[in-house]
């Protein structure tokens, strides 16, 4: 206990210091008495007596001195004296101290902002139990429903063969489906009062789960109990739900008795099992999570769509993951087995869909088949494949600002250490160590850094809001937080740290390194001015590594933001001004596929009266998207060539579809309202199918069979239209399309297998639009609130999803892009205003430290003009090193991210000329004004300043 | 405890040249007899080495100063025979076990030593 009550003492001495100073002067006195007193009775008179005693005492502060540094607290005391004396010298220069923190704070800032949203999207690892045992099958990225393609194709499986799999996982801990989309559905939750009557009604998203989803994942719940196989026995049973944490505490309030009671999704009671614990979002990790989670068996209700629980169903909606053996996730070999093991049950499944048996050359395709095991640690995320690559390119960028903004603050503390050589000197000569005045040194860059990464943070909580509300979209729940959680606190914290060192190390040395002799005498300046060579070369290098660096984010900023520009003004083969888009879903409000035409009929009315807008459409997708529908088709008298990509992607539109969206027809005629029900089924395919199966003769006329039961057709080709980007802008090879009148779809689709009833017949869900196109005359956000007004009009349950122009609708598929080319570019300018006010600062620092050497010079009749120039070409100097060492560091740096670039090469020379010319004309400009203070000094006072 | 090390080294040896680390032995010795102020255990170790051995304040204050944080001495303010306040340092239970295991090691070394130089 000995420790704790030194402890005790040390701390109370170190806060009642004035109390043990007197203490220890009461001490001495005592002493010095007690001498005197001893002296005068071995018969000194009290005069001399007290002569010895002093004498004996020596130093009075000397003694008090050793005996405080005897004890621990004085190194506390030591490291708070020396903050005081730093902040004392920070005071004295408030614009220094402002610079400073303020490219300290965006710079720690910039790097914490980006640090979250990669630790969030990237290295977060699933709150799970061992998580490094997952493993997703194949891409599941992918979501959707799926037909006409092999088993696992796209990471998409069959419902029954995830059943298969799941009751049979062979080397596998186990192995568990879910449906590879949440699904927006119609929650209600009865009041308190449990009348029906009174029961709130929201959308909310749903996810499938197979039975063991929760127990393979190794999540557990927060309170009641998870969904098990029990519960998705078989199709029909199961109406259970488990809420995410956030839906219980947002839309339930956190009510703790919600366990065991009922709520309503699609017009179905489920009963409410379980809470899942904050951060839990599933395997597969969207932009808005799924709110709840219900067994795989309950598919018709979530989705609204049909049974895909049949063995056999071609439908393919779900994303598959396991876990791997302790052995498997150690060991390569047994991870091949496993591996292996995955291929047989693959091509065992694909072999049984295939009906006859296959022909030799299929019969290898087959065998060649594999579902891939991806590492699924840390989930799969659409945001991390989405921004992955951008968000690791403005990490390296923020990395850079925060260099040049260390450079920057590196010069400006030597200027200020060769200019508090004479206090420093003064120190030494009076007994500091060199220890000390070097300590003293960094704990005020420390101070800087620190204090800096403190508003960095603030900075840091803002940009990643509106970073965050940039990537989401508009999306109302969503699962990332900018709130800094400890490993971003203790980022920040590191980099402050290492900042504060690496641009306060340099100008500590060089403090203690200051002699003591020399710099005292008056002589000095004249030497440090003249010839200290030596002197500024770090200032140099420095500088020169700030060009190379602005250089290289220039560059990369021109790149990015050409690649922008190439991809926005490219043509998309449809017109983009003056379009607005909605998404709506009629399904959610109850519509049956029978009652669409009349609803579709009403809402174009509606919407094609509204005042300034030229014409109206409906389309199962709007004219660009990420997702779309898709099918293979057959062209009659066409015969595939084995393996042709026969794939086209389909849309299902209103008449005026095309006239709305700007799209124009090479051939024949467009899909026109008159193509009415009973009419001659008509289908428009776009100028890529046409190619393709036509290349030398006209398609029109032809017969087209789509391989989807319910809108197989045949449709005859009554029109070709142009070209349309219709996904991903980067695409370089353009899809096939065909569109098909939204009236001509069959009501009920065909019957489940030949000869069956007709009375089993499904409605057929593929006639339900999904997209309002309005074609105003003026702004198109303008006719938003009419818009929602001409739906409401039609039917106040309606539910609008998303309301966007097309501009917006486009900037969503090339959103990776815009984040990293607008930030690259503020970055950019960011560094170049540093790197300008680091030259700047070294510039007008060697002219104030060269003015007598500039005096002499005039003194013996240099012109203005000559010593201009003398100042000019230090910095022409600085900037052609720079300019060498950044231009190829900057071609280096543009091939590793040529993946990244649209429409140009990773050395466009356009981009590198004007970034040469921007730092080029910066530097002179902080050139520039140092060089004419230099012309105008006055030779007599700048030598009488000697 | 580094600290405390550092400081050792720092504190200059006496004018008298005190054996080195001998100084807080002779201190525990001292104060083994009676608690007594500062200059009292000065003035004991110079009478009792018969004026070979002198303390100064310099060294003396610092070195209690550690003791009693180490917890080898205690002190508290009394009035001293001229009805002053002083403040006097007494042994406590783990100053005596350190007196006497220093003392212990002492003899064991100055008898080596004396070997050495006898040989």
């Amino acid at each position: 206990m000995n420790w704790l009550k030194n402890l005790r003492a040390g701390l109370r001495s170190l806060f009642n210091k004035p109390s043990v100073e007197s203490d220890l002067d009461e001490e001495l006195d005592g002493y010095l008495e007690a001498a005197i007193a001893h002296k005068q009775q071995l018969g000194m008179t009290p005069e001399h007596a007290r002569h010895a005693a002093l004498a004996e005492l020596g130093s009075r502060n000397a003694v008090k001195h050793q005996v405080w540094s005897s004890r621990w607290e004085s190194a506390l005391d030591n490291l708070f004296q020396d903050i005081r004396v730093s902040l004392r010298g920070l005071a004295k220069s408030p614009a220094f101290v402002a610079v400073a923190l303020l490219s300290l704070a965006l710079g720690i800032g910039a790097n914490t902002a980006i640090f979250t949203l990669i630790h969030q999207v990237m290295l977060n690892n699933l709150p799970v139990r061992d998580p490094g045992q997952l493993v997703a099958l194949g891409d599941s990225t992918n979501s959707g429903i799926a037909g006409g393609v092999d088993v696992g194709q796209f990471g998409l499986f069959p419902w029954y063969f995830t059943r298969q799999l799941e009751a049979n996982p062979g080397p596998f801990q186990g192995i568990a489906a879910y449906g590879s989309f949440a699904q927006k559905v119609t929650v209600q939750i009865a009041q308190s009062s449990g009348a029906p009557s009174n029961a709130t009604s929201l959308l909310a998203s749903a996810g499938l789960v197979s039975g063991n989803y929760f127990s393979v994942l190794g999540a557990h719940p927060l309170a009641g109990r998870t969904i098990t196989p029990a519960d998705d026995a078989a199709p029909g049973i199961g109406a259970v739900a488990v809420l995410s944490f956030h839906f219980w505490q947002n839309t339930l309030a956190s009510d703790p008795t919600i366990l065991g009671k009922t709520i309503t999704i699609n017009a179905m009671p489920f009963e409410v099992i379980g809470i899942m614990p904050r951060g839990f979002e599933g395997l597969k990790q969207g932009l808005e999570p799924a709110d709840l989670w219900t067994p795989s068996t309950m598919q018709p209700v979530i989705l609204n769509h049909h049974s895909m629980l049949t063995p056999g169903s071609g439908l393919y909606f779900m994303n598959a993951f396991a876990r791997l053996s302790p052995q498997a996730t150690a060991n390569k070999g047994a991870l091949a087995q496993t591996q292996n093991w995955l291929n047989q049950q693959i091509h065992a499944a694909i072999l049984a869909n295939e009906g006859a048996a296959p022909s030799p050359s299929r019969q290898q395709e087959i065998n060649r088949e594999t579902i891939p095991l991806i590492p699924a640690t840390r989930g799969v995320s659409f945001l991390r494949s989405e921004y992955g690559d951008s968000l690791q390119i403005l990490m390296a960028v923020v990395a850079l600002v925060l260099l040049i903004a260390c450079a920057n603050l590196a010069n400006f503390l030597l200027a200020r250490a060769t200019t508090r050589q004479r206090e420093i000197a003064t120190r030494l000569a009076l007994g500091s160590s060199r220890a000390r005045i070097a300590r003293q040194s960094l704990i005020e860059t420390l101070l800087l850094s620190v204090t800096g990464g403190l508003l960095g943070l603030g900075i840091a909580f803002g940009a990643t809001r509106a970073l965050i509300a940039f990537v989401s979209q508009g999306s109302t729940h969503i699962a990332m937080s900018p709130v800094p959680d400890p490993t971003v606190l203790l980022f920040t914290l590191a980099i402050s740290v290492v900042t504060g060192i690496l641009f306060g190390l340099a100008p500590a040395i060089a403090g203690a390194r200051t002699e003591a002799h020399g710099t005292l005498s008056a002589s000095h300046r004249t030497s440090q001015g003249g010839g200290g060579k030596s002197s500024r070369f770090w200032p140099k290098t420095l500088v020169i590594g700030q060009v190379m660096l602005s250089l290289l984010l220039l560059v990369g900023a021109g790149l990015f933001l050409r690649t922008l520009r190439n991809l926005q003004r490219q043509d998309f083969g449809f017109e983009r001004t003056q379009l607005l888009l909605a998404q709506f879903d009629a399904k959610l409000a109850g519509y049956t596929p029978l009652q669409t035409g009349e609803l579709h009929q009403r809402l174009l009315d509606r919407l094609s009266a509204i005042p300034g807008v030229r014409s109206a459409a409906l389309a199962g997708s709007p004219p660009i998207s990420l997702g779309n529908w898709r099918s293979n088709i057959a062209i009659s008298g066409y015969t595939p060539a084995p393996k042709e990509n026969v794939n086209s992607i389909l849309n299902r539109v209103s008449g005026q579809y095309f006239e709305t969206a700007g799209i124009s027809m090479v051939a024949g005629r467009p899909i026109s309202p008159s193509d009415s029900a009973n009419g001659l089924k008509v289908a428009v395919v776009n100028q890529a199918l046409a190619r393709h199966f036509f290349p030398r003769s006209n398609a029109l006329g032809h017969w087209l069979t789509i391989d989807i039961g319910t809108v197989k057709g045949p449709w005859q080709i009554v029109g070709i239209a142009r070209d349309t980007r219709s996904g991903n802008p980067r695409s370089q090879n353009q899809a096939m399309m065909t569109y098909i009148p939204l009236l001509q779809i069959e009501p009920v689709g065909p019957p489940p297998f030949p000869g069956a009833d007709p009375a089993t017949r499904e409605e057929n869900q593929d006639r339900f639009a999904g997209y309002i196109l309005l074609r105003t005359s003026g702004d198109p956000s303008a006719r938003i609130a009419d818009l929602r007004a001409a739906v409401a009009a039609v039917d106040p349950h309606l539910p609008l999803l998303d309301v966007s122009t097309i501009d917006q609708a486009v900037s969503r598929t090339i959103s990776d892009d815009e984040l990293s080319s607008s930030l690259t570019g503020i970055f950019a300018i960011l560094a170049l205003v540093l790197a300008a006010i680091g030259l700047y600062g070294v510039m007008s620092y060697n002219v104030v430290q060269r003015t007598s050497e500039i005096g002499v010079r005039l003194a013996l009749g240099a012109q203005k003009r000559d010593v201009v120039w003398m100042v000019l070409r230090e910095a022409l100097l600085l900037l052609a090193a720079g300019v060498a060492l950044g231009l190829p560091l900057s071609l280096l740096a543009a091939r590793l991210v040529r993946q990244q670039l649209f429409g140009l090469k990773a050395d466009d020379p356009f981009t590198y000329a004007v970034a040469l010319a921007a730092i080029v004309g910066v530097a002179m400009m902080s050139a520039w004004l140092p060089a004419r203070r230099a012309a105008v000094v006055n030779p007599v006072d700048a030598l009488r300043s000697e | 405890m580094a600290a405390k090390n550092k400081e050792e080294k720092q504190v200059p040896a006496p004018p008298s040249e005190l054996v080195q680390g001998t100084l807080e032995m002779l201190i525990l010795k001292t104060l083994a007899l009676e608690p007594m102020h500062g200059y009292g255990v000065a003035l004991r170790i110079e009478q009792i080495s018969r004026g070979a051995f002198r303390v100064n304040p310099g060294s003396l204050l610092p070195a209690l100063s550690r003791m009693e944080r180490s917890g080898r001495i205690r002190s508290e303010w009394r009035a001293t025979e001229n009805n002053r306040r002083a403040k006097y340092y007494t042994l406590t239970a783990t100053g005596r076990h350190s007196l006497t295991a220093a003392t212990k090691q002492w003899e064991h070394q100055t008898a080596a030593i004396s070997l050495i130089l006898e040989a």
